[in-house]
């Protein structure tokens, strides 16, 4: 069991970021070595400048807004969460003085930021059960919400666990230990990482977030990185 | 299907890839936002009529051909073989989406079918199953760019039989042609439609305002761009650029069409001429007081049908309603918004296609005749062929008792001398 915590928790980890960073910019290079589209592919009437726009339709969404308000909802907070998400996951490596212009404890949210990004990733799958989107969807589809709600379903356990139950027995100071040994390729699992009794939780929110890593360059999650360009286009 | 007629498809498959193309194919998330987009799917709701939908098919041979998952993982994104059974699906998806671009205006990422479709399109001249019609009428095209002196004569004497209802429009000056033809260094190079409809209204107008032009000897329309083969397109369009160029005009006028408009404004590049829509030209008369209109030549409500490509895709949307306000004071909108207005149905080669898609074209565009009913009004102005044909059809269809024109027929109609 011990072995495979520890594949888990360090040679995976380094694997799957290895295949996250360079297969997004293997994507990406390639993409960008195509050729241009000849034509123009906007869509009149122009707001100028195009640019901002393709960025204010690629953060709000405002087709969504226009035309499944509820989708939107459920979307922005969905977008939201992951990104204070991040946040969370960058104080969990060391102390960032910048994101506690509002203090706050380490998980951000209190614990309502899994909490809603769950409810928003069962709407998003349970909406894929229904037509028209249930003919539309495909294998991948329900494969990548699954293993989303997976990965923010066990991370965001030890997060209630610490948050609502006074949990305390893997802290903040133990990931910091942990997440900065990885990060300066000198891996060490300290004891409670390993052997407290909510180290199984850790291990398969690292493991499904590996699967998601590894899978995202190759997914349609690189909507992500494309989204942007593409709103462009149809800004001009 | 035979191996190598599979790796010439693919080829050509691979000839369309481009940055732009491969956003279209990697991104969708299948949210399922642009079920209410196509007009088709809003007439007549099935799955296949979703623009996600089409261009799932077509992404799904991207999947299996192009992407590694296709071989790895094929079940993963349902990626599918190159067959007979898929060019079939191909078919039905390409020719039943006009192109108009509506869907771009409700996917989160800008997703823009049309462009996937002219995939489908390629791929099924590659498998020569495309509408022959269509390629018909393209081949007819470029021969007659190729070998215009045999055309030459037939057409000037075609010409010459309009002059007299041109002048019965407007009267011109002794000595003045009605009907300009190759007149080197005039301002305006006007290309229009086989037909005399778009030439006599557009001849009337431009000799009343004045204008130094000349008639092009060749039709605007380019069956290229409805069939999706981009060769052809191109040897369709040469032709225009060419005699342009020839010319030394000073900016090329193209007729209501709105496939030929947009084709001349966003693939001729970069000429020593510009390319302005009828439209325009009409618009920037009546602005600079070059004509005069008479309201009183319309009577009716008056509603006006955006053409996709002159409109959304084109961006020709305030000229066309500055016209009218000239033309009558009961103008009414028929959508909201232009950019969101719904196709008329007969784009992408659909009304090219006749009595064959009739049946589709009519049950397609229930929405739209529901709009025009809704609008109230009693006269239904556009400034594209293809829309007033549909328009037409719709109307006699669906008995809306509307009066269908071309925006440049209702000017040279209210023309009057100061």
């Amino acid at each position: 069991m011990e072995a495979l915590y520890y594949i888990i928790l360090v040679p995976m980890v380094y694997v799957a970021f290895a295949i996250f960073i360079f297969g997004v910019g293997f994507r990406l290079l390639k993409l960008y070595q195509q050729p241009k589209h000849p034509i123009a592919l906007n869509i009149f009437p122009e707001k100028k400048p195009g640019w901002l726009w393709a960025l204010h339709d690629a953060f709000l969404f405002p087709t969504v807004r226009r035309h499944n308000f509820v989708l939107w909802i459920f979307l922005i907070i969905f977008h939201a969460g992951l990104l204070l998400l991040i946040i969370g996951h960058l104080e969990l490596i060391k102390k960032f003085s910048i994101f506690q212009i509002i203090p706050h404890n380490v998980f951000i949210g209190k614990g309502f930021v899994g909490l809603a990004l769950c409810f928003a990733l069962l709407f998003f799958l349970f909406r894929r059960f229904v037509s028209p989107n249930r003919d539309l969807s495909v294998f991948e589809d329900y494969f990548l919400l699954i293993l989303l709600f997976l990965t923010v379903l066990f991370g965001s356990q030890m997060d209630w666990a610490r948050t609502w139950y006074e949990y305390g027995e893997l802290t903040v100071p133990d990931y910091r230990a942990y997440l900065m040994s990885l990060l300066v390729f000198k891996p060490e699992l300290p004891y409670e990482v390993t052997a407290s009794g909510h180290s199984f939780m850790l291990v398969l929110h690292v493991f499904f977030a590996n699967l998601f890593l590894m899978f995202f360059p190759f997914s349609k999650i690189m909507h992500s990185f494309f989204t942007i360009p593409m709103n462009k286009l149809r800004r001009g | 299907m035979e191996q190598q007629t599979r790796d010439e498809l693919l080829k050509l498959f691979k000839s369309k890839l481009n940055q732009a193309m491969t956003f279209y194919l990697e991104t969708c998330s299948r949210c399922g936002l642009c079920t209410t987009a196509c007009h088709v799917h809003e007439s007549m709701p099935q799955i296949k009529y979703i623009a996600a939908y089409r261009a799932e098919i077509v992404r799904r041979i991207y999947k299996k051909y192009f992407k590694p998952q296709g071989k790895i993982w094929p079940k993963l994104g349902e990626s599918k073989e190159l067959d007979e059974m898929a060019l079939e699906e191909l078919y039905e998806a390409a020719y039943s989406c006009t192109g108009c671009r509506r869907c771009v205006m409700f996917c989160p990422h800008g997703i823009d079918t049309q462009m996937l479709m002219s995939i489908a399109k390629l791929l099924l001249i590659g498998a020569k199953a495309e509408p022959e019609i269509l390629t018909l009428l393209a081949d007819t095209s470029v021969e007659k760019g190729k070998s215009l002196d045999l055309f030459k004569d037939g057409f000037m004497a075609g010409i010459k039989r309009l002059e007299d209802d041109v002048v019965k429009k407007w009267k011109i000056e002794a000595g003045q042609t009605p009907i300009p033809i190759g007149v080197e260094g005039a301002d305006v190079l006007y290309v229009a439609l086989a037909g005399a409809h778009s030439i006599i209204p557009a001849a009337a107008v431009f000799n009343a305002a004045g204008i130094h032009w000349t008639l092009s000897f060749f039709e605007a329309v380019n069956f290229g761009a409805f069939v999706g083969d981009p060769t052809k397109t191109k040897l369709i369009l040469d032709r225009i650029i060419n005699e342009a160029i020839q010319l030394k005009v000073k900016r090329v006028c193209i007729c209501e069409c709105g496939t030929a408009f947009r084709v001349m404004k966003q693939m001729s590049g970069k000429q020593p001429f510009d390319v302005i829509s009828l439209t325009e030209e009409h618009a920037r008369y009546i602005r600079d007081g070059r004509i005069k209109l008479d309201k009183s030549t319309v009577t009716g409500t008056v509603t006006y049908h955006d053409p996709c490509q002159i409109a959304r895709n084109a961006g020709v949307i305030d000229e066309p309603r500055y016209i009218l306000k000239h033309l009558t004071d009961k103008y009414v909108e028929m959508s909201p918004e232009p950019a969101y207005n719904f196709c008329c149905g007969g784009g992408g080669g659909l009304v090219s296609l006749g009595e064959e898609t009739l049946d589709f074209r009519m049950k397609s565009s229930k929405v739209k005749a529901e709009q025009i009913r809704k609008s109230g009004a009693t006269i239904l102005a556009t400034a594209c062929e293809n829309c007033h044909t549909q328009l037409s059809n719709l109307n006699d269809h669906y008995k809306l008792g509307v009066e269908v024109k071309f925006l440049s027929s209702m000017i040279a109609d209210a023309l009057v001398r100061e």
